[in-house]
Order: C-alpha cells, then sequence, then structure tokens
C-alpha cells in the first residue's frame, strides 16, 4: 500500500511551498488510503440507504413529505458523517505508527504539524466527497418530486464544518491516547459540543463566583456545535438572523483550526520510542 | 460427521426452543392487552430536544409517523388518551414549526375525541409559535364554524385573513360569516376590498362581484326602508314617491343599484324593492 511517506519524496526547497507540497502529498495519500477503509464504505451505504428509506417513511405521513425525507436526509448525513470523521479519523495516526510508516515519513523533510495537518485535510476532503454523495442522493429524491434543494445548501455547508470540528478533536485525541479511548473522547466532544448550553444553565443555579467562573471557562472552551445547527430552519425554510450563517461558518472554522494547532502540538510532542 | 450433525441438531433444538418461547410471549402479550397508561410516561419533547443532539427534527418526524399509526388503530381501546400531549407537548416541542402535526393533533382532539377547546388550543399554539402561517387560524376558524361558534370563526378567519400570503378564500370566509352574523355593512367592506385588491384570483373576483350587488341592494333596501319608516311615523302617510324623502330633508340622495337604476317604490305599502323585481341572489340574471 502506498503511504503518506511515499508521496512526501521530492519536495521543494523553499520553506512555504515545500510546507504547501508536503501537506498536499500527505492529503492525498489520506484521501486515497481512507477510501480504501470498508468502515468508510459501509458507513456510506449505510447514509444513502438511510436517505431512500426517507422516501419509504414519508409515505406513511400525514400532509408534507418532503419534511420528512429532508429531515431524515440531513440527519443521516450528519450522523454517518460523524461517525466516519470519528471512526476514520482515529485510526488514521494510529495506523501510520502501528505500521511503522511514520518513522520513514519524518525521515523525510517532512514537520510532524505537516503530517497532522495534512491528514487532517485529507479525511475533510474524504468527508466533503461523502457528504456531496449523500447530498446529491438527497438532492436526487427532492428533484424528482419537483422540490427546491438550494435552502439546504447553508444546512449541508455547516454540516462539514461542524465534521471539520470533530475531525480535528479525533486527529489531537489520537496523537495523545490509543485509538478506542480517542474514539470515546471525540465522541463525548460531539456530545459535550450539543449540551454546551446546559453549562449556562448550571451558572444560574450556582452562586458562588468561582463555580460561576469555572463554567463560564467550559462553556468557552468546549465547541458549541448548536450554534452550527440550522438543520430546522433551512428545512421549514426560516428565514436565518443577518449574519448568523457568516458568524457560524467562521465560527466552526476557527475552533477547527485552534484545535488542529493542539492536535500539531501534541504529536510534536509524542514520543515514538 | 457425527460432529455435525450433532451440531445441526443442537442448532434446530435451540431454535425450536427459541421460536416456542417467542409465541408464548406473544400470547402472553396478547392477553395482556394494550395498557391505557403506556403513553403517561412519554417525556416531554423538551427534554427529548436535549437527548437529541441535534436531531430534534428528525426525533419530531419519528413520533408523528408513530402517532400517525397510534391513533389510525380503531382497535385501541385508549387512543383517545393523551392526544394532546403526544402532539401538543411532544412533537410539537421537538419542532415547533410542525404545521401538520398541530392541525392533525387539533383534528384528532377535535373529531374523534370531541375536545374543540383542546384541538383550538393546540392551534392556538401553532399560531403563536409559527406567527406567519395563516393556515392554523384558518383551521380553527372552520372548526369554530362547525362547531356554531361563529364569533370566535370570524376573529380566526379575520386573523388568518391579516397573515401575508393568506389566500383571498379566507376574507371570502371572513366576509360570508361576517354577512351571516348579520353585520352586512361590514361584510359589504370586505367584499369590496376583495373586488379592489389586483391580487385576487378570478374566482373570488366573480363572487365579490356577485355578493357586492347582492349585499348592497340588501343594505340600500334596508336603509330606505327605515327612512319610509320614518317619514311615515313623522307624516301619518308613505311618501308618494321615493324623492320625497330628498325633499323633505330625510336623506341627501336616493342611492341607486348595481345597474344605476332608482329602487323601486310601492306607495300603498311602502315597501322598497329592487328594479325589474328581482329576488336577491339573481341578479346576475338578465
Amino acid at each position: 500500500m502506498k503511504t503518506a511517506a511515499a508521496g512526501a519524496q521530492a519536495l521543494p526547497r523553499s520553506a512555504l511551498p515545500r510546507a504547501q507540497a508536503a501537506i498536499r502529498a500527505i492529503a492525498l495519500n489520506t484521501f486515497r488510503e481512507a477510501i480504501r477503509d470498508r468502515v468508510l464504505y459501509l458507513l456510506l451505504v449505510f447514509a444513502l440507504a438511510l436517505i431512500a428509506l426517507s422516501r419509504l417513511l414519508s409515505l406513511l405521513t400525514v400532509g408534507n413529505e418532503e419534511k420528512i425525507i429532508k429531515d431524515v436526509g440531513l440527519s443521516a448525513i450528519s450522523l454517518f458523517g460523524v461517525l466516519t470523521s470519528v471512526f476514520v479519523g482515529v485510526s488514521l495516526v494510529f495506523k501510520e505508527i502501528e505500521r511503522r510508516t511514520v518513522y520513514t515519513l519524518l525521515a523525510n523533510p517532512v514537520r510532524r504539524w505537516q503530517f497532522v495537518t495534512g491528514k487532517f485535510v485529507g479525511l475533510l476532503a474524504v468527508l466533503a466527497m461523502n457528504l456531496s454523495l449523500m447530498s446529491l442522493a438527497l438532492f436526487g429524491i427532492l428533484w424528482l418530486r419537483g422540490e427546491s434543494t438550494w435552502a439546504l445548501l447553508p444546512g449541508l455547508v455547516l454540516i462539514l464544518v461542524e465534521l471539520a470540528v470533530i475531525t480535528a478533536f479525533a486527529l489531537l485525541f489520537s496523537s495523545i491516547t490509543n485509538p478506542i479511548l480517542a474514539a470515546l473522547m471525540t465522541f463525548a466532544m460531539y456530545v459535550m459540543g450539543h449540551l454546551s448550553w446546559s453549562l449556562m444553565l448550571l451558572k444560574a443555579k450556582l452562586g458562588s463566583s468561582a463555580s460561576a467562573l469555572a463554567c463560564d471557562l467550559v462553556y468557552w472552551v468546549m465547541p458549541n456545535l448548536q450554534r452550527l445547527d440550522i438543520k430546522a430552519a433551512v428545512v421549514h425554510g426560516l428565514p436565518l438572523a443577518p449574519g448568523q450563517f457568516f458568524f457560524a461558518l467562521t465560527y466552526g472554522s476557527c475552533y477547527a483550526l485552534v484545535v488542529l494547532a493542539l492536535a500539531c502540538l501534541a504529536f510534536e510532542r509524542k514520543d515514538f520510542n | 460427521m457425527v460432529r455435525r450433525l450433532g451440531a445441526a441438531l443442537l442448532i434446530a433444538a435451540l431454535g425450536g426452543v427459541a421460536g416456542y418461547t417467542r409465541g408464548a410471549l406473544d400470547d402472553l402479550a396478547q392477553a395482556a392487552g394494550s395498557r391505557d397508561d403506556e403513553l403517561l410516561y412519554l417525556p416531554n419533547g423538551k427534554y427529548l430536544s436535549v437527548l437529541s443532539l441535534g436531531h430534534a427534527n428528525l426525533l419530531a418526524d419519528l413520533f408523528y409517523l408513530w402517532a400517525i399509526q397510534y391513533y389510525s388503530d380503531y382497535e385501541r381501546a385508549d387512543r383517545r388518551r393523551y392526544v394532546e400531549h403526544v402532539f401538543g407537548s411532544v412533537i410539537t416541542e421537538l419542532d415547533p414549526h410542525y404545521i401538520d402535526a398541530y392541525w392533525l393533533g387539533a383534528l384528532i382532539l377535535i373529531v374523534e375525541t370531541g375536545d374543540l377547546d383542546a384541538g383550538i388550543r393546540l392551534l392556538d399554539r401553532g399560531t403563536e409559535r409559527n406567527p406567519d402561517n395563516w393556515i392554523l387560524p384558518y383551521l380553527a376558524g372552520w372548526e369554530c364554524y362547525h362547531a356554531k361558534d361563529y364569533d370566535r370563526s370570524v376573529r380566526y378567519f379575520e386573523l388568518a385573513a391579516t397573515i401575508p400570503g393568506a389566500p383571498t378564500a379566507v376574507r371570502r370566509m371572513k366576509a360570508g360569516l361576517t354577512a351571516r352574523m348579520g353585520d352586512e355593512e361590514q361584510a359589504l367592506q370586505v367584499w369590496h376590498s376583495i373586488l379592489e385588491d389586483p391580487a385576487s384570483d378570478e374566482l373570488s373576483t366573480k363572487i365579490a362581484q356577485r355578493k357586492v350587488r347582492e349585499l348592497q341592494t340588501k343594505v340600500d333596501i334596508r336603509a330606505l326602508t327605515r327612512l319610509v319608516e320614518r317619514f311615515r311615523t313623522d307624516n301619518g302617510r308613505w311618501p308618494r314617491v321615493l324623492e320625497e324623502l330628498v325633499q323633505r330633508s330625510y336623506t341627501r340622495a336616493l342611492p341607486r343599484d348595481a345597474d344605476d337604476r332608482v329602487y323601486a317604490y310601492d306607495p300603498r305599502t311602502g315597501q322598497v324593492s329592487s328594479p325589474a323585481g328581482r329576488l336577491l341572489g339573481e341578479f346576475g340574471k338578465k
């Protein structure tokens, strides 16, 4: 199997193009490696089956069938995307270490942060491809029914941003622990990301200023994935608040980059001996 | 060979036991019948929304599909219970914009359980959360209309008619009901507004034209009859001609009908009628 090490050869000499070339080579190999993963296909088939099933489910309803198709389709895209980013994400770095290909790779003029960033970009490309395939399946069903599909696009973009955050966490945790624990911790971040608003409720209940401060701290450190969820709005065709999409896009992207930077730092400090 | 045979026999025996016990369990469940409190502990949608991790809409759809199957099972003795809880506190709490769930829940509550107030409550909640949707107040108007609660019905039609996007049919309902309740002047105003609205559809415009003729004639005849009776009270006789009402300053001018003709008047009886003796509702005929 061709690994990232093979792709990282013959890099340019100057610093920035060399870094870009290294990241591109690793991303490309990660992409190739990930699309050979059976787990990916299994998840993709399940997601496509669920999207197709949404048409059958819609037959059971009374009223608006399109709503059921859109809800089931968007949730399937989001849930299976999360599962892909968790299970494929945590195994990417681990596989390189387990097969010892990481030694060969890092012996090349490739920095550790470039390796992690390349992995992130490669997996994000796989997720984007999967999301596009699942979206096409959903759009196809809706298009056959004469339904407009463009309104769903902002929701799909923010699902991809959410997946970027999850992928960054998967890489961070897989850089510091074993794959099972990393998968559990990544999934925990997903759950906490959707429940972080409850910290504000807890803060309101707590009298002491130290506890309230701790709640605030955890609230701002944890991702708020609810802010990236506009599925209900795009399904019902509700108007978004001015700037909401832009803020959500910026927030999610910046947060993912911060976690990716932490993952790079953690990988820099990792001792392979 | 013996091992394989033994394994096959073991598998067959275990399969048989599993099949038998499954049948016994099914019989026990059937004998126990359905419990009438199985929905009592169904959590409120607010709590389920927390557990859904951003997939509250999907959960609302699944509950909605389940509710359709549950409440359309006519053999279920307890199917009239907890309807308001399922539709009002679970499904529409999970997805407050689920219009279908509001109207279907209201329909089951009103038609199946005969609880008009609960149905209207559900539609009111839907209207409150979806102020841009005219369908829910329109349905509430219809349900009140069927229940002969015309006052409430007019209010709902009035509300629905003010919501942008409401079809002219909603205003038609309001006008028809207002006239039926005896406020013909108000109804006439609504029909005029439909007639003058360039956005009105062709059918509504035609109906409005007919209704304006009909109601205008009724209103005019009623007003003229009142004046004629006042004249008689003051003068001890009926006016000889309608123009006498203008000459004696009972009115500034006499109204003319939709065909721009004066109203017919019988000085022997004081009766005012439409020209050519046409009956109300038949003005379109020549």
